[in-house]
């Protein structure tokens, strides 16, 4: 079994957070980094995650949001998000994350206020889903390290990936 | 950015796979930064450092543990609880024969290597999982023991096994003597 206590994962997130505010003088530049980092993890994670969750394909979006939220945010951060705010088109939903472990002994400093300390998750998803030929658009709508009452997350499908060229490095 | 640690109220278990990968974004990073693998290493330990302070009062909070009544038992413990509840694996532990201060813990299946399958070129000296040394390091400190930490073996580098050598400092011998009257 590949399972630990989260807790030392939320710290080492922790000094990778602080080493890229290190590194680059602006939020938004680390915002991006993070993001960019999380791709590259989301594009071999999938492959994991695939071979361990003996998921099938999944039919549309909506199956796709519900094995994301309850499958793969429970096998790698131990959480199950809530789905909520579908768009009428049925191409857009949000993830509820009342409790975000990444974030568990985190507080922001006030000349961080631009930083989206979780961004790593939105680039993991990104990445992933490229890999299952979706071309999604993933952000945080909401933050409770930023005051909000949740952390939301906002996924919204953008288009199908009609070749199979494997994702390069960005 | 930490404030202090308050014991969640669920304790989730999860899988390594994303903290696996996201260490290695971690190490890939600190390897942009610093040209000499002797300044990655470094900054290795010392986050890790940083992370065992904290991290000392969540695994206590956890483990219920008793202090320790021995440099052995403490390796132990390090071993067969914290390795366990944090790594998910139980490294076997040796000790030095010749005294009774220095320790080794054998990594036989090491999860921060799983997607790494050699050193990049280059960084032949990179002790690509020093964090680890660093965490053990700041944890047993807050807990008032002094070790040095360091790897003594690593398969990426070659050798056979991945070693971590714990080293205590040298109990003072108690003599006893007989009062004299």
């Amino acid at each position: 079994m590949h399972l630990m206590s989260s807790e030392l994962f939320t710290l080492t997130y922790g000094a990778l957070v602080t080493q890229l505010c290190k590194d680059y003088e602006n939020d938004e530049d680390v915002n991006k980094q993070l993001d960019k980092m999380g791709y590259n993890i989301g594009v071999r994670l999938i492959e994991d995650f695939l071979a361990r969750s003996n998921v099938g394909r999944c039919h549309d979006f909506r199956e796709t949001a519900d094995v994301i939220a309850k499958v793969a945010f429970k096998m790698y951060l131990g959480i199950t998000p809530s789905i909520t705010n579908w768009s009428p088109a049925g191409d857009e939903f949000s993830l509820i994350l009342e409790n975000n472990p990444l974030v568990d002994f985190v507080e922001l400093p006030d000349n961080h206020s631009s930083l989206i300390y979780s961004n790593l998750l939105c680039g993991v998803l990104r990445g992933a889903l490229e890999m299952v030929q979706m071309a999604v658009d993933v952000k945080f709508v909401q933050d409770t390290l930023k005051g909000d009452g949740v952390t939301e997350i906002r996924m919204k499908f953008v288009k199908r990936i009609e070749d199979n060229l494997p994702a390069g490095e960005e | 950015m930490s404030r202090p640690m308050n014991r969640r109220q669920d304790n989730h278990k999860i899988s390594r796979e994303l903290f696996v990968l996201t260490y290695g974004a971690l190490v890939a990073q600190l390897c942009k930064d610093y040209e000499k693998d002797e300044d990655v290493n470094k900054y290795l330990d010392r986050m890790g450092y940083d992370i065992g302070i904290r991290l000392i009062e969540d695994f206590l909070a956890r483990s219920a543990m008793r202090k320790c009544r021995s440099y052995s038992e403490t390796v132990d413990v390090i071993a067969q609880v914290a390795f366990k509840m944090y790594l998910g694996i139980t490294p076997s532990v040796s000790c030095s024969n010749t005294t009774e201060n220095e320790f080794f813990l054998m990594l036989d299946n090491n999860p921060l290597v799983d997607f790494v399958e050699e050193l990049p070129p280059g960084r032949s000296s990179l002790c690509y999982c020093n964090l680890l040394c660093g965490v053990i390091r700041g944890a047993l400190e807050m807990v008032h023991l002094a070790a040095e930490v360091t790897f003594v073996q690593d398969r990426l580098k070659g050798d056979d096994v991945t070693e971590i050598g714990i080293t205590f400092p040298k109990r003072l011998e108690v003599k006893k003597h007989k009062r004299n009257k």
